[in-house]
C-alpha cells in the first residue's frame, strides 16, 4: 500500500462513485466520513514506517509511479494531509446543511485529490498541471450543465489557466538559473515569469475581479470551498519554490515584494469590502484580504518562520466554511444576497445571521475569535519590520470592520415588527453551532493547534529555518 | 487563584440560573441561589485584600516565537476597588430586583451577573491582550442582550453603531499593543511607550463615550433598571480601568493639552446635560460622559489613583441612584452619600480626584471643578426629586426588608472605600478644590429654581435637540462614505465589465512597475 494510493487515488475513486448516490445526506456522509478517515490515517499511521498491530505489520510506502512521474508523500507531508482532509471533512459534512452535497462532494473529493497530488508530484513543476486539472474539474461544479456559464466563471478559468504556462516557463528557466547562477538576466526573467504565474494563480490585485462575480453567479458554499482550498494549496506550492531555490528565499527584494503585494491585497480587499451592498461580494473581498494575510505571513518567513503562515490556515478555513454555510442557509425572497433583500433576516435566521457576523468579525480580527491570534502575531511581526506597513494593515482591518458592521446593521434592521423565530433546521443549527464554538476555541486557546503547527513546517527543508 | 474563584462563582451562578430556567421554570429558589452565590463572590473579593497583589495566567499561547504575551489577570491596589464595586453592583441588582416589575426574570439576573463577571475579568486584566479579549466578550454579550431587548425599528442600527465604536476602541488597544511591541518593549501595561499611551487613552475614551461625544441609545429607558444599569456601568468601568493602567510617563506628549481640552468640554457637556436631564435614566449616558471625562482628565494629569476614584464613583454612586426604583424618603436622603463620594473632600471616595498633577496643566482645573459641581448638583437633584415611583410601603413584606439592603450596600461600600482598601483611601487630597466644587454645587442648587436655564429639560425635548446636531454630522460622514462608495463602484464596474481583462492587465503592469521602482 502506498501513500499516494490512499490520499490521492482513494478520494478520487470515492468521489467518482459518489455520483451514483442521490440522497443529499448519504452523499454528505460519504464525503465527510471519507475525508475524516483519511485525516485520521494521516494522523495515526506513520508513512514509510512499519506499524505492528498484533501479528499484522502495516507499512505505507511513500511513493508511487504514474506515467513515469513519481508521486511522493513523505512523513513530513502527513500533517498537511491531516489539515487538508480534516478541513475537507468539515466542508463535506456541511454540504447537507447547505443543500449542495450532490453537487460539491463528488467534484470536491476529486479536486482535493488532484491538489494533494500537486503537492506530491515530482518533478514538482508538474504541480502546475495538476492544479490546472483541479480548476477544470471545478468548472462543472460551479456551473451545472443546464446553466449558462457566467462571466465570473469564464474569467476564473482564463486567469487560472494563464497561470500554468507562466509557472512552467519559469520552472524551465529556473533549471537554467541553477546551472548558471551568475546569469542575472535569466534570473530576472525567471523570477518575473514565476511572479506572474502566481499573480494569476492566487488572484492577486487586480486579477481578482472573478471572485465577487463568481460569488454572485454560483452557490456560495461551493465557491467558498474553492476559495479555501485553491489559495491554500497554491500558497504551499509557492512556498515550495522558496524552499527549493536559495536565491529566491534569500532575496530581500522578493520577500519585500511579496509583503507589498500582500498589503495591497489586504487594503484593497478591506476597502472594497467596506463599500459592498451584497453579502456574497462582501465574503469575496474578505477572502481577497485573507490571501493578503497569507502573503504577508510568507513575506515574514525570514523572521517568523513558516509557523505564522500555517497559523492562518485553519482559522481561515473554519471562518470561510461558517460564512459560506450561513449564506447558503439565509433564504431571501428574490434569491439574491443583496443588502435590501437581507434586511431584518436576523429575526428569522438568528443562528445563520450569528454565523455570518462571527465569521466576518473573525476575518476582521476581533479578539476572542479564531482570526485574532494569527492577525495579532502578523501585525506585531510587521510592526517590528516597518511601522508604516503596520499602519496600512490597520487600514485594511478597518475596511473589513466597516463591511462587517454594515452587514450586521442590515441583518438586524427589521422592515416590520417580526418576532424572533429560528427557521434553520436542526442540522443547520448543529453545524453552525459547532463551527461558532470552534471559532471561539481557536480564538481563546490558539495553542490547541500546536501539535499540528509544530510538524507542518517540517515539510520544508530550508524555508523559515 | 482567588480571582478565579470569584469569577467562577459568578459564572457558575449565571449558568445555574439559565439551566434552572430552561429545565425547571417553576423552581422557587432561583433568586436565593443567585443572591447566595453573588454574596459568596462578594466575600471572596474582600478576601483578595489578604493576598494583594495576586495574579494568575491562563494556558500560555503557543508557539512562543509568535506570541509575546498570553492572557493573564492580576489584582492590585487600583483594580481592587473596581472589583469590589462591580461585585457589589451585581449583589445590589439582585437585592433591589425584589421591588422591580417582572421580578422573576432569571435570564435578566443571569445577564447582569455574567456582565459583572466579565467586568471583573476586565478590571483584573494584566495586559492589553487580555483586556482586548474581555472587551470583545463584553461587547458581544451587550450586542446580543440589546438586540434581544430592543424592539424599535431603528434601535438595531443604533446597537450596531455602538458596537462598532467600541470595536474601534478594541482595535486601538491592540494597535497600542503592536506599537509597544514594535518599540522593543514587553507588551505589558507597565512598559507602554508614550505614543501607545495616548492610543490607550483614546481607546478608553471611545468606549466610555467621552471621545467623541456620541449619541446614546434613545431606547435605553425601555430596558429594565437592573440589566440596563449593569450594561452601562460595567462597560464604562471596564474601559475606565485602563486609565489606571497607563503609566504617567506614557502620557507625556505634545497632544496631552489638546486631549485635556476635549476632556474638559466633554465633562462640562456631560455635567450640564446630566443636571438638566428630566430623570436619572434619561440622563444616564451623560452621567457616564461626565464622570468618564473627569477620569480621563485625571489620567491626563498623571493621576492614576484619581482616575480610579472617578471610575469607582461612577459605578457605586451611579449604581445606587439608577437602581432606586421605589420611593422611600430616608433611602432617598441616604443617597446623598453619593454626593459626598463625588465631592473630593478629605476621606471621601474621590479625595484623590485632584490630588496629583504632574502635567503642569492646572489652567484646566477650574473647568473641571465646574463640571464636577454640575455632576454633583445633578446627582442631588435626581436623588431628591419628587417622583411618581411606587412607594416602598406598597411592596410585599419581604421586598420591603430586602430592597433597602441593596441600596445601602452600595452606599456603605462608597463610605468604606474612602477609608480602607486601596491606594486612594484615607487621603485628605486637594481639599481646597473639593471645597470649591462643593460651594459651586450649593450655588447651583440655590440657582436652579431661580434661573430657567438651569431647569430640567422636558423629556421629549432631549433627544430631538441632540439628535438634530449629531444627525447633521452623521449625514456629512455618510455623504463622504457614499462618495468613496461611488469611486469603488466605478473601479469594480470597470474591472468586472466587458473590457475588464484588458483593464486588469493594464493595472497589473502599472502595479508591477510601481513595485519595481520602489525596490530597484
Amino acid at each position: 500500500m502506498s501513500a499516494p494510493l490512499i490520499w490521492i487515488f482513494t478520494p478520487m475513486i470515492i468521489g467518482g462513485l459518489s455520483f451514483l448516490f442521490f440522497r443529499e445526506r448519504t452523499v454528505a456522509a460519504i464525503g465527510g466520513t471519507t475525508s475524516l478517515i483519511l485525516a485520521g490515517i494521516a494522523l495515526i499511521i506513520p508513512i514509510d514506517e512499519a506499524l505492528k498491530i498484533g501479528p499484522i505489520s502495516l507499512k505505507i510506502a511513500s511513493s508511487a509511479i504514474l506515467f513515469g512521474r513519481s508521486l511522493v508523500l513523505t512523513p513530513a507531508n502527513a500533517p498537511l494531509l491531516v489539515l487538508v482532509f480534516g478541513m475537507s471533512a468539515l466542508w463535506f459534512f456541511g454540504t447537507e446543511a447547505a443543500g449542495v452535497a450532490r453537487q460539491l462532494v463528488p467534484y470536491g473529493l476529486i479536486v482535493t485529490a488532484l491538489l494533494v497530488a500537486s503537492i506530491a508530484v515530482q518533478p514538482f513543476l508538474f504541480a502546475a498541471l495538476l492544479i490546472e486539472m483541479a480548476v477544470l474539474v471545478s468548472v462543472p461544479l460551479l456551473s451545472p450543465p443546464d446553466q449558462k456559464p457566467g462571466r465570473g466563471l469564464i474569467r476564473y478559468l482564463i486567469y487560472q489557466t494563464l497561470a500554468m504556462p507562466f509557472i512552467l516557463f519559469a520552472g524551465w528557466q529556473l533549471a537554467g538559473v541553477e546551472a548558471s547562477p551568475g546569469d542575472l538576466a535569466l534570473t530576472v526573467q525567471s523570477t518575473a515569469l514565476l511572479g506572474l504565474g502566481f499573480v494569476f494563480l492566487l488572484a492577486i490585485f487586480p486579477l481578482y475581479s472573478w471572485i465577487p462575480q463568481l460569488m454572485e453567479e454560483s452557490s456560495p458554499y461551493v465557491v467558498g470551498f474553492l476559495l479555501w482550498i485553491l489559495p491554500t494549496i497554491a500558497a504551499i506550492f509557492g512556498m515550495g519554490f522558496l524552499d527549493r531555490y536559495a536565491w529566491l528565499r534569500n532575496s530581500p527584494s522578493l520577500m519585500s515584494g511579496v509583503q507589498v503585494i500582500g498589503l495591497v491585497m489586504l487594503v484593497t480587499g478591506g476597502l472594497w469590502a467596506a463599500f459592498q451592498r451584497d453579502v456574497g461580494r462582501l465574503m469575496a473581498y474578505n477572502t481577497v484580504s485573507e490571501t493578503g494575510f497569507i502573503l504577508l505571513a510568507i513575506g515574514l518567513t525570514a523572521s517568523a518562520g513558516t509557523d505564522l503562515v500555517f497559523l492562518f490556515l485553519i482559522p481561515r478555513g473554519l471562518g470561510l466554511a461558517i460564512w459560506a454555510l450561513s449564506l447558503s442557509i439565509l433564504k431571501t425572497d428574490d434569491g439574491t444576497h443583496h443588502f435590501k433583500s437581507m434586511q431584518g433576516l436576523a429575526r428569522t435566521y438568528p443562528i445563520a445571521s450569528g454565523g455570518l457576523t462571527l465569521a466576518a468579525l473573525s476575518t476582521t480580527g476581533l479578539p476572542l475569535l479564531a482570526g485574532f491570534p494569527p492577525r495579532l502575531a502578523l501585525w506585531e511581526g510587521l510592526a517590528h519590520e516597518d511601522l508604516t506597513m503596520a499602519i496600512w494593515f490597520l487600514v485594511g482591518l478597518l475596511g473589513l470592520l466597516t463591511g462587517a458592521v454594515r452587514m450586521m446593521a442590515v441583518l438586524v434592521t427589521e422592515k416590520e415588527e417580526t418576532p424572533w423565530n429560528s427557521k434553520e433546521t436542526w442540522v443547520q443549527r448543529a453545524m453552525l453551532g459547532l463551527g461558532m464554538i470552534g471559532l471561539f476555541v481557536l480564538g481563546i486557546f490558539p495553542q490547541v493547534l500546536r501539535p499540528l503547527l509544530d510538524k507542518l513546517p517540517l515539510m520544508f527543508q530550508h524555508l523559515g529555518r | 487563584m482567588l480571582i478565579l474563584i470569584t469569577i467562577l462563582l459568578l459564572f457558575a451562578a449565571a449558568l445555574t440560573l439559565v439551566i434552572l430556567r430552561l429545565t425547571r421554570p417553576e423552581f422557587r429558589f432561583t433568586w436565593v441561589i443567585a443572591v447566595a452565590a453573588t454574596f459568596l463572590a462578594w466575600i471572596t473579593v474582600l478576601l483578595w485584600q489578604t493576598q494583594i497583589p495576586l495574579s494568575f495566567t491562563l494556558l500560555p499561547w503557543q508557539p512562543a516565537n509568535l506570541f509575546s504575551t498570553s492572557p493573564s489577570f492580576s489584582a492590585d491596589g487600583l483594580s481592587w476597588p473596581y472589583a469590589v464595586s462591580l461585585v457589589t453592583l451585581a449583589l445590589a441588582i439582585l437585592l433591589t430586583a425584589s421591588a422591580r416589575e417582572g421580578f422573576s426574570s432569571s435570564f435578566a439576573w443571569a445577564g447582569s451577573i455574567t456582565l459583572c463577571g466579565l467586568g471583573l475579568l476586565a478590571v483584573t486584566a494584566a495586559n492589553p491582550l487580555t483586556l482586548a479579549m474581555v472587551w470583545a466578550a463584553l461587547d458581544l454579550t451587550e450586542l446580543i442582550v440589546m438586540l434581544r431587548t430592543v424592539n424599535e425599528r431603528e434601535a438595531g442600527e443604533r446597537v450596531v453603531a455602538a458596537f462598532s465604536t467600541r470595536a474601534i476602541g478594541i482595535i486601538l488597544l491592540i494597535l497600542a499593543n503592536v506599537v509597544s511591541s514594535a518599540s522593543g518593549k514587553t507588551t505589558e501595561f507597565t512598559s507602554i511607550p508614550p505614543q501607545a499611551g495616548l492610543l490607550l487613552l483614546v481607546a478608553a475614551g471611545l468606549r466610555v463615550g467621552v471621545l467623541p461625544l456620541h449619541l446614546p441609545y434613545s431606547s435605553e429607558t425601555s430596558l429594565r433598571r437592573g440589566l440596563g444599569t449593569a450594561l452601562r456601568l460595567v462597560t464604562a468601568s471596564s474601559s475606565l480601568v485602563l486609565l489606571a493602567r497607563i503609566p504617567t510617563a506614557s502620557l507625556a506628549s505634545p497632544l496631552t493639552p489638546f486631549l485635556l481640552v476635549f476632556a474638559c468640554i466633554a465633562a462640562l457637556y456631560g455635567g450640564w446635560m446630566w443636571m438638566r436631564a428630566p430623570d436619572e435614566l434619561t440622563g444616564r449616558p451623560y452621567w457616564l460622559i461626565g464622570l468618564g471625562a473627569l477620569a480621563v482628565a485625571s489620567a491626563l494629569r498623571g493621576d492614576q489613583s484619581g482616575a480610579t476614584a472617578w471610575g469607582v464613583a461612577l459605578v457605586l454612586a451611579g449604581g445606587a441612584l439608577f437602581l432606586t426604583s421605589v420611593q422611600q424618603i430616608w433611602l432617598n436622603r441616604a443617597l446623598l452619600i453619593g454626593a459626598w463620594a463625588l465631592s473630593t473632600l478629605p476621606f471621601s471616595l474621590t479625595a484623590v480626584g485632584w490630588q496629583t498633577d504632574v502635567s503642569g496643566l492646572t489652567i484646566f482645573l477650574p473647568l473641571l471643578l465646574a463640571a464636577q459641581a454640575l455632576i454633583i448638583a445633578g446627582f442631588i437633584r435626581h436623588a431628591l426629586r419628587p417622583s411618581t415611583r411606587a412607594s416602598l410601603e406598597s411592596q410585599p413584606a419581604w421586598a420591603r426588608s430586602v430592597y433597602p439592603f441593596g441600596i445601602i450596600l452600595m452606599l456603605l461600600v462608597q463610605l468604606i472605600l474612602g477609608f480602607w482598601g486601596w491606594d486612594g483611601a484615607m487621603q485628605t487630597g486637594a481639599w481646597i478644590a473639593g471645597l470649591i466644587a462643593s460651594l459651586l454645587t450649593l450655588g447651583l442648587l440655590w440657582a436652579t429654581p431661580r434661573l430657567p436655564a438651569l431647569n430640567p429639560v422636558r423629556a421629549h425635548w432631549v433627544q430631538p435637540t441632540t439628535a438634530s446636531r449629531l444627525d447633521r454630522l452623521y449625514q456629512n460622514l455618510w455623504a463622504v462614505y457614499i462618495w468613496f462608495a461611488r469611486i469603488s463602484q466605478t473601479i469594480s464596474t470597470t474591472l468586472e465589465g466587458e473590457g475588464g481583462i484588458m483593464w486588469a492587465l493594464l493595472f497589473l503592469i502599472l502595479f508591477v512597475s510601481l513595485i519595481v521602482q520602489r525596490k530597484p
